[in-house]
């Protein structure tokens, strides 16, 4: 027997693991291909067998064949992946908050184990939670579909539909806004550039003999990534001039939040030049934490919310696509 | 507009007119190789990986039945129909008879609207 013809009918058996009509399947295919090659192409040859292999076709499309075509996600449940993922990422990160917040676990077993979190590790934490609320998400409809039931999910609604949130404008007046914006942002990353480079730091006390408010070390640490955070800013306004692709967006706040973490590692001790400052240094800090901390939920939500804008324009691109070729 | 893709569109057409083909020719009793060979003759063509999965179905349906010839020194497996599989031959080839009607009917009232 060929090898080619056994080493084919394996890749096909490979292809059918699960079935138990495999063998049977295997042994029908074998008699057609060593019939077809004795009778149209002169005897069972190595080159004749290699025939009749290519003329039955590949082996994973002789495979699928046999397989159901039961999608993992039906296509009308598809839309529910990303709203319920939203939702269960969104408590999810609300938990991590808290965790970071009030210092506690929480556990709500066997769904959701968060550890008590420091501010660094929340943000190590919350890609890996959306993962998995993702999993658990897919794991779910997958169940659903293949049960094969028609099971009406609930379907909810943020007050208004995220379409709604930002109803589509002239892209000649978002322009407008963005160019205003625009302005705003260059005029703040040219003032901060001119503080730096005339006084070596950005955060300065009583203006008419200005004196640094942080030590000359930190001061510069600070300054740098404040001006690096406005001048991104200032790009992504620029580049959203040109174009309304939510990636932009996307490594906007990306941006943002690796330079907010940045913040968040500098030392807070021995920070202030400033003696009155330095006396009320716990205090402060919590402060600026917390403010750090609020503004990096901000932008995560709003990251979230892109990533969800493109992942759903994406498969409604490929919904239709997919309609366009049932359609045919 | 786009250009109709006549391959796909047939593939669809030719998804229910297989089934009642198989079903028609599986009178007397074939194996697969015989069936693709005897189809061919007629003048159509079916692909060999297309009419196994489809056989299987229709078995699976208890619509035709099968069973190993191994006298030969190359097994082959038989198949041949059965009473529900008649019965539902009967029921497809008058869906396909009214579907034939109806497509001339309106063929006709096209011609008619053109000579008008």
């Amino acid at each position: 027997m060929s090898s080619k013809l056994e080493a084919y009918l394996e890749e096909i058996s490979h292809y059918l693991s699960g079935r138990n009509e495999r063998e049977e399947i295997l042994s029908e295919i074998r008699s057609h291909i060593l019939e077809k090659a004795e009778r149209e192409f002169g005897g069972v040859t190595d080159a004749s067998l290699e025939q009749a292999i290519a003329a039955y076709g590949p082996a994973r499309k002789v495979a699928e064949r046999y397989l159901d075509g039961r999608p993992i996600i039906a296509p009308a449940y598809k839309r529910y992946l990303f709203r319920y993922t939203t939702l269960l990422f969104a408590a999810h990160s609300l938990l991590a908050v808290f965790s970071v917040v009030f210092k506690e676990n929480f556990i709500v077993f066997p769904f959701v184990f968060i550890p008590r979190l420091g501010i660094i590790e929340v943000f190590m934490y919350l890609p890996t939670a959306f993962l998995t609320d993702l999993g658990i998400v897919t794991v779910i409809l997958y169940f659903i579909t293949q049960s094969g039931k028609d099971i009406k999910l609930p379907w909810p609604k943020f007050a208004v539909e995220l379409e709604e949130v930002k109803p589509k404008r002239e892209f000649f007046m978002s322009r407008i806004a963005t160019a205003a914006g625009l302005i705003v942002m260059l005029a703040l990353t040219d003032g901060a550039l001119y503080l730096f480079s005339r006084y070596g730091t950005i955060f300065l006390v009583n203006l008419k003999n200005p004196r640094p408010l942080f030590t000359p070390d930190a001061g510069r640490r600070l300054s740098l990534i404040v001006i690096a955070w406005f001048a991104a800013s200032t790009l992504a306004l620029l580049a959203k001039l040109f174009t309304r692709s939510r990636w932009v967006d996307v490594v906007s706040n990306a941006v943002s939040l690796a330079l907010i973490s940045l913040l968040l590692r500098q030392p807070f001790d021995n920070l202030f030049a400033v003696a009155e400052f330095e006396s009320d240094l716990s205090g402060i800090k919590f402060g600026v934490k917390l403010a750090l901390l609020f503004i990096a939920l901000m932008v995560t939500i709003d990251l979230i919310k892109n990533l969800v804008f493109i992942g759903r324009t994406k498969l409604a691109v490929s919904l239709k696509g997919h309609a366009e070729e049932n359609g045919r | 507009m786009t250009d109709p893709d006549i391959g796909s569109l047939e593939t669809e057409m030719n998804r229910g007119f297989l089934h009642l083909l198989v079903l028609a020719l599986l009178e007397k009793e074939m194996y697969g190789y015989s069936m693709v060979k005897h189809i061919e003759r007629l003048g159509y063509k079916v692909e060999e990986n297309t009419l196994y999965p489809l056989l299987r179905r229709l078995e699976k349906n208890g619509w035709i039945a099968s069973k190993w010839d191994l006298r030969e020194d190359r097994p082959r497996k038989f198949y041949v129909i059965t009473a529900e599989g008649r019965a539902l031959r009967s029921s497809l080839l008058e869906i396909w008879k009214n579907q034939n009607r109806i497509l001339d009917e309106v063929i006709k009232e096209n011609a008619n609207v053109q000579q008008a």
